[in-house]
Parts: structure tokens; sequence; C-alpha cells
């Protein structure tokens, strides 16, 4: 991505937000499809709007990717719990290793899990980032986070394992 | 073992990209056709274009750049001519002029392809349109289009 992209439209050229538009789309669909799975086409559209519409309050065009990352996730968990496909956070639903066994992949563990808690593993997991920098894009304390992280990756292990 | 990944099909595309445009309205409409029929009308911007789009009489592609964009001279109903650079691909046509903005998006659904339109008068310079008569201009280009596909009179 070239800041100049952004920076053409932040200008108002239609051209460059439909560059823009096609440069961000993949990568906002790792971070929804994860944290949304059917809804994920909706939420990847919702994370554009927003992004989009905020386009103009970016200052820094390096710091887009990032950026629109916050806003994915949050629109994510929020069209996740909108549509209501998912069981409610409650730690004790975590899978039994019997359902997990019959796992055939990852949709099948995060199926089981909370908007919340799939946001923590996608942030952490796929993207890389630290414990504190999650919090604050999720805007939950940190040992929230921990605890999120701690009940969802052991039950991917046992996915995995299984 | 993969994650999953969320698609943006071309209509939702087209959605969040007008929604960035003050003044834009999104028609919409079901097409009792295959998506290949559909796009095979909508996508010809040289033959079917100006059938449907109410304001564009005819449109030539003059020219594609290294990156794969079009650039193409339109002439308006009203004998107005306007140069537009054009993202073409299966479902989906992004035109913009210093004057003109035309989106039109396709997705197969099963009721058969969901259309979406949008574009107007643009705002010069900015990425706005003037809002008058877009909605009537949308539902009418759609009308058309859908009436072009099933081989009626437009």
């Amino acid at each position: 991505m070239t800041p100049g992209l952004v920076l053409a439209a932040q200008r108002g050229d239609t051209m460059a937000m439909n560059d823009l538009l096609t440069e961000l789309t993949p990568y906002l669909g790792r971070i929804c499809g994860p944290i949304a799975l059917d809804s994920g086409p909706d939420a990847v559209q919702e994370a554009l709007i927003a992004i989009f519409r905020h386009l103009p309050d970016l200052r820094e065009p390096e710091a887009l990717h990032g950026w629109a990352r916050a806003i994915a996730v949050r629109e994510a968990v929020r069209i996740a719990r909108r549509d209501g496909r998912s069981s409610p956070a409650e730690l004790d639903g975590l899978p039994s290793p019997q359902d997990v066994e019959r796992a055939v992949d990852i949709r099948d563990v995060l199926e089981r899990l909370p908007p919340e808690h799939r946001a923590v593993l996608v942030l952490r997991d796929l993207e890389g980032l630290p414990e504190e920098a999650a919090a604050r894009l999720l805007r939950v304390p940190s040992g929230t986070v921990k605890s999120r992280l701690h009940r969802a990756r052991a039950s991917f292990r046992r996915a995995w394992q299984g | 073992m993969s994650w999953p990944v969320a698609d943006l099909d071309p209509v939702r595309r087209l959605r969040a990209l007008a929604a960035a445009i003050p003044g834009a309205y999104v028609a919409e409409r079901v097409i009792p056709a295959p998506f290949a029929a559909v796009w095979a009308v909508a996508g010809d911007l040289e033959k079917e274009f100006g059938t449907f789009e109410p304001d564009m009489r005819r449109l030539t592609l003059d020219s594609a750049r290294p990156d794969g964009r079009l650039v193409a001279r339109a002439r308006s109903r009203y004998g107005m001519r306007a140069r537009f650079d054009v993202d073409l691909r299966p479902g989906w046509c992004w035109m913009q002029s210093r004057f003109l903005l035309v989106g039109l998006a396709a997705t197969a659904v099963p009721e058969g392809t969901l259309v979406a339109q949008t574009g107007g008068v643009r705002v010069p310079g900015r990425a706005a349109l003037v809002p008058w008569g877009v909605r009537a201009a949308g539902d009418r280009a759609l009308a058309r289009l859908a009436a072009r596909v099933a081989g009626r009179p437009v």
C-alpha cells in the first residue's frame, strides 16, 4: 500500500477508494472470517463502511492496516453478536474433549467460542499482537485477554492434538 | 487446518463504497437470470451500457493502462462528452469522470442475480454526488437492465 493511495482517497478520488477497497478486502476477510463466521461477509461490508466513512480522520496513512484492523475486529464482534449465531460467552460452555475430537477444522472449534474469544485468538495468534495491544483494541483489561486466550487456546490445542 | 476467510461479493462491495459517497443511493434488484447472462449485458460497456444507463448514449473503450485500468470516452444523451477511468471485472464496474460516477455490481443469488447500481452527477473534485434524482435514475437503470436481459424492448 502506498500512502499516496490513501491520500488520494482522502481527497475524494473514488478510483483511489476503489483501489483501496481492493487492497483492504482480503485482509479484512481474514480478520472478520474467524470472528463473525457465517456473518463474515456482512462484517467485512460493515467494517469497510466504517473505514471509508472515517478515512478522512486517519492522520497517518502508514497506520492504515492497524487502524482498519481495529475497526474490523470490533465490527466483526458486533455483527456476530447481532446475528446471534454464537453461544453466550459462558466459559463453562467451551467445547468438551469429545466435541473437539469430532472437529475437522478450526471452524468447528471457533463455533463453540463466543465472538469476543474468537477476536482474542485472531489478534494474538493470527495477527501476533501483544497482550496489552489486544486488550486496548478490544477495550477490556489485559487480564481478560489473558484468560480468554488461555481458554480458547486450550480448546484449540485439544482440537489439534485430537 | 485453515482459518475461515470471509468473502466480499461485488454487491456488498458496492454498498461499502457508496456509503462513503454522500448523496449516493444504491438501487438493488434481483433479475431472474443466471449471472453470466446478466453480466453479458451489464458488463458490455460499448454495446449495452447505453441501453440501460439513463444518461449514457455511447461509450467507447479507448485504451488499457499498464495497471489494467481502462479509459473510456462517453457521450451523454444531451451531447456532453466525458473521459472515464474504468475498473471493469466480472460482477464489478466502477467508472469515474470529473463530473460523473457510475457503479454497477452483480452477484449470483438463489433466485437469479442480484444487481446493484449507484452513480450520478459528481460534486466536482469530491467523493460526493448531487443527490437529486439519483434514486429514480438508479431504479430506472436496473429496470431497463432487467428488461434488456429478458430480451424485451427497453
